[in-house]
């Protein structure tokens, strides 16, 4: 039959994403991620007063506007000059980290394993087993996370008036001063979200889950008991397995973190290697790791629907919208980030990877990164942010220390905001000249993750980890969608795909 | 496992649309408790179409679903849009495109058909951020404080009524169940002029605000992290606009007033405002913008009365809020 197109709507992601995969004898043998929506929020902040990026700039993302408002916070510390007291910090730590804590679950049972209850797995010797707990809204998982996840987002309305898009944080602390019966309740909701996370997620204790640090102490801990093997860790080891996801989805290999949580000046929470940071930035490609340098970030926009100006940093970036249409090289809203020239992937395995935890540096040292291995990090990740986030909340029971301190506008200056949000490495950079916002450009992390190709031609992240995956049948390719999925993408997707038996042609459709 | 397929008997049927936005009225919707989200729909008997951050079903089932509803084989009972329309760049609404086309074209095929339209947040009620850039946003049918928008000025969805507004950046999800069960049962739902329910808009957003009895005294700040009312000063909306921010409380615990953030306004059809956050306008110290309905002279009269009567235990921030 020659040529046919299919056209494949991967949804379950925020935003808007197109993926045109090509396919040849039932693989892709190449991908474009394409942002099919420009929402123009830089240019929006240009002329507005320097304050203001607090309250629109959350608004970028419903499911992460706490990492946007810390991230807008901190660019303005720099630049009017003033530190945080140790308290604020804490409350700005426990709102992202409670905002990460909800997105991992959410994105964990509502997005990505409500694929496994989907009609493309009928064959798989799990799959009632797989409707029962993620059919949506129905699911006995699914319907317990919408509880959960409910339920612990109140700590962040208790610090900071409300979820999302709240503008509780500005420069010098935050406005609220949440007395002891308040950070008593943020106790309550953290410790009820801890037991359901123990009891179904993991199956064991957090404690019990810190001893797994190898591939072998994986196998052990699966073999270990029924609660393992059944808990939803448990499950989605041995359908992913079944299914195939650790052999898909490897990619470029390079992983970037900004560095998980600062650390507060005076605290018992021990950071990994006395780090500034809870989990320390960082760059590893492949396994080998440095230090960040912000300066060796750029953007590019050859394939982008962008003027081109070359290889810039943030801070001299312009945004300035090109063509529609997208003939020729250009093909996405999303400019390309690169590290160094690098593409790289982040995200909670990258947090992971950059810190040397050693179970996933043990996994992906092994077989390189997949779609199994980047999910399994997410799934995990608040068994490590659980206790830290708890400590904070009773430091924070005993010391009644300033979460405010005031600190003067200046006419001119210029900052930068970066941290982990709950999907990886977010970036605010900004220019204050004369009073107003003159420059204000952001990288979030599915910027960095879903990049188009840069100058040279090279495949961004998720282009990259696309090439490779079996299609078995192109009509719902749900392969594909685990591998856009598993880098949480915050973009609804679209893939587009050309099958190229017979043609060798590229299609838009 | 095709109920999203087939609708069971009886069942009223729900198609949601992301448009341009954030999707933090979905976000904000997953954060009801009771009902939670699950509930909501089993509780109401709602077959939820689509939704694009919930449902799984596959591609051909979804443009199946989507032939028949827009040629009428398939009934729509409500339509919720969240976010604004992009009819960028130059009304070609490329900005925001799906299978190439753009996503404008499917929201106005899907407002053909259905019975209720439920216009989610302030992007989908009045274009709000992006309503004044390059993007060319706007609400379903209103342009911030002008009747039209996307649809326009004459729209009836098949009930007969027009775009029912719910704004709030999130809109809060109590209002969104609210209405969506209030429509299901039939029930009377009147409009303001900006087409926003009165039930959830007819009350000012500092009503239930724990700083009110700052707020009579005048004992106002100036600076972030103190009790006192933050309305002379720090730009705070909540006794000019509308909406039920401390009367049914953000995710049952507070809000942003109580805590101490301003309100921005974000309910009214101009949020996102032009001029600077965190900064009321002025004139000689009273708020140049004083709440629906209040005249100036009595207003700085009272005001200056009432400042004369604060108790010290205000003045000294000694009362809690």
């Amino acid at each position: 039959m020659g040529t046919t197109i299919h056209t494949f709507p991967v949804n379950r992601v925020e935003g808007d994403l197109e993926v045109r995969i090509q396919i040849e004898a039932g693989v892709v043998t190449d991908a474009w991620c394409v942002g099919s929506m420009y929402r123009g929020f830089e240019n929006l902040m240009i002329g507005r007063s320097a304050l203001d990026g607090l309250v629109i700039t959350p608004r970028v993302c419903g499911i992460c506007s706490t990492a946007h408002l810390k991230a807008a916070a901190k660019a303005l510390d720099r630049i009017f000059k003033v530190r945080p007291p140790g308290p604020a910090k804490k409350i700005r730590n426990l709102a992202l980290g409670v905002e990460t804590l909800q997105n991992d679950m959410r994105h964990g049972f509502l997005i990505f394993m409500s694929d496994f209850a989907g009609k493309g797995y009928r064959d798989h010797s799990m799959y009632a087993e797989a409707v029962a707990r993620y059919q949506p809204l129905r699911g006995r998982t699914a319907v317990r996370t919408i509880q959960e996840t409910a339920r612990v987002v109140e700590i962040i309305a208790i610090l900071g008036g409300q979820w999302p898009h709240s503008s509780f944080m500005v420069p010098g602390g935050v406005v609220s001063s949440p007395n002891g019966s308040e950070t008593a309740q943020c106790r309550y909701l953290l410790n009820g979200y801890r037991k359901w996370y123990e009891d179904r997620v993991l199956g064991c204790s957090v404690e019990r889950w810190a001893e797994v640090r190898s591939k072998a102490d994986l196998e052990n801990w699966l073999d270990e008991s029924r609660a393992h093997r059944n808990s939803e860790v448990g499950f989605f080891l041995r359908f992913s397995r079944e299914a195939g996801l650790d052999r898909i989805g490897q990619g470029h290999g390079n992983f970037i973190s900004f560095g998980v949580l600062e650390m507060p000046e005076e605290t018992e929470v021990a950071s990994v290697n006395g780090n500034t940071h809870f989990l320390p930035g960082g760059i590893a490609p492949g396994i080998r790791r440095s230090a960040l340098d912000p300066e060796k970030i750029t953007e590019e926009t050859a394939c982008s629907w962008f003027k081109d100006e070359g290889r810039l940093h943030p801070m001299q970036g312009q945004t300035v919208p090109y063509a529609t249409g997208g003939e020729g090289g250009k093909y996405s809203w999303c400019k390309a980030p690169r590290y160094d020239g690098l593409p790289v992937e982040t995200g909670p395995l990258a947090e992971l990877m950059v810190a040397d935890h050693p179970l996933f540096s043990d996994l992906v040292g092994r077989s390189g990164p997949d779609a199994m291995v980047r999910q399994l990090a997410r799934l995990v990740r608040p068994a490590l942010l659980l206790p830290v986030l708890n400590q904070w909340l009773s430091e924070l029971h005993r010391e009644r220390e300033p979460f405010y301190q005031a600190a003067r506008e200046p006419e001119d200056g210029e900052g930068a905001g970066l941290l982990e949000a709950p999907r990886g490495a977010l970036g605010h950079w900004v220019r204050i000249r004369d009073g107003a916002i003159e420059k204000y450009q952001i990288i979030t992390p599915t910027a960095w993750n879903a990049s188009p190709r840069d100058g040279n031609g090279v495949r961004g992240a998720m282009e990259e980890a696309l090439v490779g995956t079996p299609v078995r049948d192109p009509g719902d390719p749900v392969e594909v969608g685990h591998v856009v999925r598993s880098f949480d993408p915050c973009l609804v997707c679209t893939v587009h795909a050309a099958d190229l038996r017979g043609s060798g042609r590229n299609f838009r459709i | 496992m095709d109920y999203q397929t087939e609708t069971e008997d009886g069942a009223l049927t729900l198609y949601w649309l992301q448009s341009g936005g954030c999707g933090g009225d979905t976000w904000s919707l997953f954060n009801s408790d009771l009902p939670n989200m699950a509930e909501f729909f089993e509780t109401l008997n709602i077959d939820l179409l689509w939704h694009a951050s919930i449902s799984n079903i596959g591609v051909a089932d979804r443009q199946t679903l989507h032939e028949a509803i827009l040629s009428g084989e398939r009934k729509l009972d409500i339509l919720c849009v969240e976010g604004s329309v992009i009819r960028g760049p130059s009304g070609t609404g490329m900005f925001d495109t799906q299978f190439g086309r753009p996503k404008k074209d499917l929201l106005a095929g899907l407002a053909k058909q259905a019975r209720y339209v439920l216009a989610v947040g302030t992007c989908a009620s009045f274009g709000g951020v992006g309503a004044d850039g390059e993007i060319e946003a706007t609400g379903l049918q209103f342009h911030k404080w002008d009747s039209g928008g996307f649809l326009g000025k004459k729209f009836r969805s098949g009930s007969g009524m027009p775009v029912i507004n719910l704004p709030g950046c999130p809109c809060h999800p109590g209002v969104v169940a609210g209405a969506i069960q209030t429509v299901v049962s039939e029930g009377a739902l009147e409009l303001t002029p900006y087409h926003m329910p009165l039930e959830w808009y007819g009350t000012m957003v500092h009503q239930g605000c724990t700083r009110n009895e700052y707020h009579e005294y005048r004992v106002e700040e100036k600076e972030f992290g103190e009790k006192g009312c933050l309305f002379f000063y720090l730009g705070c909306h909540g006794p000019l606009v509308y909406g039920p921010c401390n009367k049914l409380l953000w995710n049952r615990r507070s809000s942003k007033t109580r805590v101490g953030v301003p309100c921005f306004g974000c309910t009214r059809p101009d949020f996102p405002q032009q001029y600077p956050f965190f900064k009321t306008r002025n004139i000689e110290g009273i708020p140049i913008e004083l709440p629906d309905g209040v005249n100036r002279a009595h207003y700085l009269a009272y005001k200056g009365i009432a400042a004369a009567a604060a108790p010290k235990r205000l003045k000294l921030r000694k009362t809690g809020i």
